[in-house]
């Protein structure tokens, strides 16, 4: 997941995991990697079949914070944020040579300007 | 009159089936010819299109990932490991190669070593960076010969239990009928009991650890989950209805490399929103974004 201020600029970036961990020869705490090596599991993280998986990021919107007279100040930077949702499959590789994007959804955030 | 006609049909011996033993392949052109498949396309030419394009067809190069990885089976794995026996890559013998081979290419079973090392052999030319294009265009041409194919999934992986449906008859081919088959080699054909059960698949696409292997191996883990995971939550679909007819990939069985299935297996649901937090007496803004998964296939997602 990243977001971008009104000017492309990044202002969040999250990522998080989903896989079986394999155990490495069945024993142990270590992850296994190759086929060789696997036997067991230590944790499963991947998507369950038919079992909803729910994630909540709160992104910051770029804003400076400061005190008046003792008054908190807020100053918003941007008001606007777009946010790119994305799910990849890395089966091999690295993120830059392996890579395969699942599902990606866009969505543009705004917050109100003005207001009591 | 009646025990003296049924004799000599109840005691023919059977014929040549995968129990018995047999002259093994020395090379990978043998092996290749054993289990040729090329003769299927005259009359199954659609099927035999859609299979050259699945990764079955080249089950030992893969997208050059599967390579890859027997290579390091034999470099860090088999070389590494004290009691394997395996000092160099020329030492590998079947039994090493079939850490990969159980699955992706089970009829290394009926090869000697020599078909073995000539795999690791070619796997090595494959991955060295200094090969020549011609030398690996040729080791992947040579590892390409050898697969999945036709012979494996309808005849020689077409029966499990062996002891209650027999062995598979090497001049059968095994589908949904019982009949006549118009090909000299194989002119018998038989229903399998399994032809459209997740269990034919099962065979590769993983329990866990393969431990009828001396040292153990572990690549899938799918069919655990299908059947764990999936079927005892209540789900009831096989893998053959997502991965051939509902997505029309028929035998192109493909999984997230298809933009259909991909689209089809994760439901993917984002809602965002902005809005002020009050902080004591700071305002604070911020969006918060919701997503939900939900895998619609029948196992989880990834593989591992």
């Amino acid at each position: 997941m990243t977001a971008r201020d009104s000017k492309g600029n990044e202002v969040f970036k999250q990522s998080k995991i989903y896989m079986p961990i394999p155990l490495q020869l069945g024993r142990g705490d270590k992850m296994g990697r190759g086929p060789y090596e696997k036997s067991g599991m230590l944790r499963d993280t991947s998507l369950p079949p038919n079992r909803p998986v729910n994630e909540s990021f709160d992104i910051p919107f770029p804003a400076e914070f400061s005190k008046e007279g003792g008054k908190d100040i807020t100053t918003i930077l941007d008001y606007d944020m777009t946010v790119d949702v994305e799910l990849t499959y890395l089966p091999f590789g690295t993120k830059e040579s392996g890579q395969f994007t699942w599902q990606k959804v866009t969505k543009k955030v705004s917050i109100e300007k003005g207001g009591v | 009159m009646l025990l003296f006609l049924f004799l000599p049909v109840a005691f023919l011996p059977p014929g040549d089936t995968y129990g018995a033993e047999s002259k093994k392949a020395t090379t990978i052109d043998e092996l290749a010819a054993m289990y040729d498949s090329s003769k299927c396309k005259e009359c199954h030419e659609n099927i035999y299109n859609d299979w050259e394009k699945s990764i079955h067809a080249r089950s030992i190069f893969g997208t050059g990932r599967t390579a890859a990885t027997i290579k390091t089976t034999v470099t860090v794995g088999l070389m590494g490991w004290k009691y394997s026996g395996v000092k160099k890559p020329e030492d590998v013998q079947v039994k090493h190669l079939m850490i990969c081979a159980k699955c992706h290419l089970p009829q290394l079973a009926e090869a000697t070593d020599d078909v073995a090392r000539e795999i690791v052999k070619n796997v090595f030319v494959y991955t060295d960076p200094d090969a020549s294009d011609e030398a690996r265009n040729k080791a992947i041409a040579m590892l390409s010969k050898v697969n999945i194919n036709c012979l494996i999934c309808h005849q020689r992986n077409a029966i499990i239990h062996k002891w209650v449906d027999g062995f598979p008859e090497k001049n059968t081919v095994y589908g949904f009928k019982d009949g006549e088959h118009a090909d000299l080699a194989h002119p018998k054909m038989k229903a399998s009991p399994i032809m459209d059960e997740s269990i034919l698949c099962g065979q590769c696409h993983g329990l866990g650890p393969n431990f009828e292997l001396e040292n153990p191996s572990q690549c899938a883990t799918l069919y655990a989950s299908y059947n764990m995971a999936y079927r005892a939550e209540g789900g009831q679909e096989k893998c053959q209805e997502c991965h051939m007819k509902k997505s029309k990939l028929g035998h192109n069985m493909q999984s997230y490399r298809d933009p259909g299935m991909a689209k089809a297996a994760v439901d993917f649901k984002v809602e965002a929103m902005g809005y002020q937090w009050r902080d004591g007496s700071r305002m604070v803004p911020q969006a918060i974004v919701k997503v939900e998964m939900i895998n619609r296939a029948g196992h989880g997602i990834p593989d591992g």
